[in-house]
């Protein structure tokens, strides 16, 4: 009785042991399985990268001066820059042309909300100016 | 007890035991006898180390415009060993990527693991390849760098070689910055020779290049490669240049050669039209060197502007040689002098100032020294010492013969009359940032000595002037910007020594406001025909590129 009981419990053991290890090697599968994917999506956002940069690249290729007048050229299109009488200059816009500033809070706005806000200057340095000593 | 085990169990079980001891014996003789050699199998089986490659950095203009980029395409390599129909693989092959059959057999033959079929293909031949899916062809990722403006400042750009190694121009100077560090990626790979993710993984990431930050302005660039290519074109040269330079900073805003060529198919052009002549020629200046005279004379105090001189109607014998004027003048103020560009006038007042002084003034001007600019193949130029010169050299040298300057030497010295006075070195880099924007060296401008005092810059600006208003240099007008500059025509030399008749080099340099210059301006023609004065050729180029910039920096014309 007492044999079979340690029998039974040896059995047990044994099986219990291969189970786990059966259950560790699924998990390291499992493990594999899952970096193979990540690496398989990496090569793919790897190459869409890839494919941005040539479409980029494409279209650096088309906005190049060197481009832009040779399509000119081939079409026959002759520009020139306007003379100073055919540019008319308007002192006084109409409305509809009026940018109107959204962004200006009222007054009750205004007292509940903590600090101001920056804004940037209008006059905005264009960088073309040159840089003299 | 004694039931359960019987003589046939007893039997089973010393069988067992002796496979075990078997099995036991093997294990000691594999683990302690043969463990080095075939942990080292196993290792050249299982391990694999990567080489990562960094990004080649972006070279951009001033406004940050690319001019150089790296993008990633796939090259075809073939494992002899696994293919398996070579015939049919050749054909297909030959047929995609339009090689001969011969040459890809020949390859697909040899008894190598990895042999290139095509480097860096195009995407559409990638997909072909990727949908005849032969077993041992495969494709590798490999950069490539490409230039999206073509021709548009190759000569500043330069190209890489096929390991994308700096070759020529900033590609070349820069290639330490620009090209990155390599990383590398130590892994497991399985049976099939896939990596093993995460498994005795160690990596040191590699580090991208740095990116490269031109003076240059793309559209100033374009402006002046579309005009020197039409005049080029329109009068039959040689070879040509176009220099836009800030007087003040140095910064040079456009540097245009002809002939040119695309970097992005290198082996369609011929090696000579690499060159880049704005540095690499120098040529006899001619009359456009009569600044330097003309500045040493006013600078020494030896005589005013209005100050005559005879010019001897035209022709003027000293020594054996005789000079002559391109027209006969007679007497003339020396402000007129320059403005007729007579050449005996410069001579008279290149004797009175003397070899010595001339010869320092030169020096001052930065004739004879590289400019110091980050071009590779800068030359010198050629400038003899007085002890060297002849009788006559003198009087060839006030007039610009014998001796050898650039382009961008010309450049420099009309810069330092543009700017009260100051020799400036000329500079092409900006600065060197990392991918991520932080700087990582600024180029600042330098200016290097005083040629003259700025009271005499300014009346060599206003004689230059008169140059444009009413002598040689008409054709450069601009109407409402008052430019200033000086025309030049030197003879060319045969190869019998003598001063040809037929070949010149023709040049104009100048700058403009003249009073408050905010460019210099200098174009050379190399054998222009049949034109070849530099009043009638190069004048109006510079007139041409002056007036786009104007209005390209909205400068408002003065009445």
């Amino acid at each position: 009785m007492k044999i079979a009981l340690q029998i039974h419990k040896i059995i047990i053991s044994i099986f219990m042991l291969t189970l786990l290890a059966l259950l560790y090697v699924n998990q390291q599968t499992l493990v594999y399985q899952i970096g193979l994917n990540l690496k398989e999506n990496n090569k793919i956002y790897s190459e869409l990268l890839d494919h941005n940069r040539i479409l980029v690249y494409n279209v650096l290729n088309l906005k190049s001066p060197v481009n832009l007048e040779a399509k000119l050229l081939a079409k026959e299109v002759e520009l020139s820059m306007p003379h100073k009488w055919q540019v008319v200059k308007r002192d006084n816009s109409p409305a509809k042309f009026v940018h109107k500033d959204e962004t200006k809070r009222g007054f009750f706005a205004n007292l509940f909300i903590m600090g101001r806000e920056a804004e940037a200057s209008p006059n905005i340095n264009n960088g073309f100016s040159l840089k003299r000593h | 007890m004694h039931k359960l085990i019987t003589p046939r169990s007893r039997k089973i079980l010393y069988f067992l035991l002796v496979l075990f001891a078997f099995l036991a014996a093997r294990l000691f003789c594999v683990q302690l006898g043969a463990a080095k050699p075939l942990s080292k199998l196993a290792s050249g089986q299982y391990d694999t180390y990567m080489c990562l490659l960094p990004k080649r950095g972006v070279i951009y203009d001033r406004n940050l415009k690319e001019f150089a980029v790296s993008i990633n395409l796939n090259s075809v390599f073939v494992d002899p060993l696994i293919v398996e129909d070579k015939e049919s693989a050749v054909r297909e092959l030959s047929r995609i990527l339009k090689i001969d059959k011969d040459k890809i057999l020949e390859r697909v033959q040899q008894k190598k693991r990895f042999v290139w079929l095509a480097r860096k293909i195009s995407p559409d031949l990638e997909k072909a390849i990727r949908s005849v899916n032969i077993e041992g062809v495969g494709l590798v990722k490999e950069p490539h760098r490409v230039y999206p403006n073509g021709t548009l400042a190759s000569h500043i750009i330069g190209f890489v070689g096929v390991d994308e190694q700096g070759l020529e121009g900033i590609e070349l100077t820069f290639d330490k910055f620009l090209k990155g560090t390599v990383g590398w990626r130590y892994s497991i790979r399985d049976a099939k020779k896939r990596e093993v993710p995460g498994y005795k993984y160690r990596e040191i990431p590699p580090a991208d290049g740095n990116d490269v930050i031109l003076t240059i302005d793309n559209v100033v660039q374009a402006i002046a490669e579309r005009e020197l290519n039409s005049s080029f074109e329109k009068f039959n040269a040689k070879g040509g240049s176009i220099i836009v330079m800030d007087p003040y900073t140095g910064d040079i805003l456009a540097l245009a050669n002809r002939p040119t060529y695309d970097p992005n198919n290198i082996s369609e052009f011929p090696v000579e039209t690499r060159r880049n002549r704005a540095v690499s020629d120098f040529f006899e200046p001619g009359s456009s060197f009569k600044i330097v005279t003309a500045s040493g004379v006013i600078e020494e105090g030896l005589f005013s502007v209005e100050d005559e001189f005879f010019c001897e109607n035209g022709e003027f014998k000293w020594g054996r040689h005789t000079y002559h004027d391109h027209k006969p003048h007679g007497w003339l103020s020396f402000r007129d002098v320059i403005k007729y560009s007579s050449n005996i006038g410069t001579m008279k007042a290149a004797l009175i100032l003397g070899e010595n002084r001339l010869y320092r003034y030169m020096r001052r001007f930065g004739f004879g020294k590289k400019t110091g600019i980050d071009l590779p193949g800068e030359v010198d130029g050629i400038v003899r010492s007085p002890a060297e010169w002849s009788n006559l050299s003198l009087c060839s040298i006030s007039m610009g013969q014998e001796l050898g300057v650039t382009a961008l030497q010309l450049a420099c010295a009309v810069s330092s009359l543009a700017n009260g006075g100051y020799y400036i070195r000329p500079r092409i880099i900006d600065r060197i940032q990392d991918s991520t924007g932080q700087m990582v060296r600024r180029f600042e401008s330098k200016r290097l000595h005083r040629v003259v005092s700025e009271r005499n810059a300014e009346k060599l600006r206003e004689i230059l002037r008169g140059v444009v208003e009413e002598g040689t240099g008409k054709l450069a007008e601009v109407e409402g910007y008052f430019p200033a500059g000086k025309t030049g025509t030197a003879q060319k030399v045969e190869a019998n020594k003598t001063y040809s008749h037929r070949k010149f080099t023709s040049s104009f340099i100048g700058f403009l406001p003249y009073d408050k210059p905010r460019f210099t301006v200098v174009v050379i023609m190399d054998e222009p025909s049949p034109s070849y004065y530099g009043g009638t050729v190069c004048a109006p180029i510079f007139k041409k590129v002056a007036t786009q910039l104007m209005r390209y920096y909205k400068i408002e014309p003065r009445s």
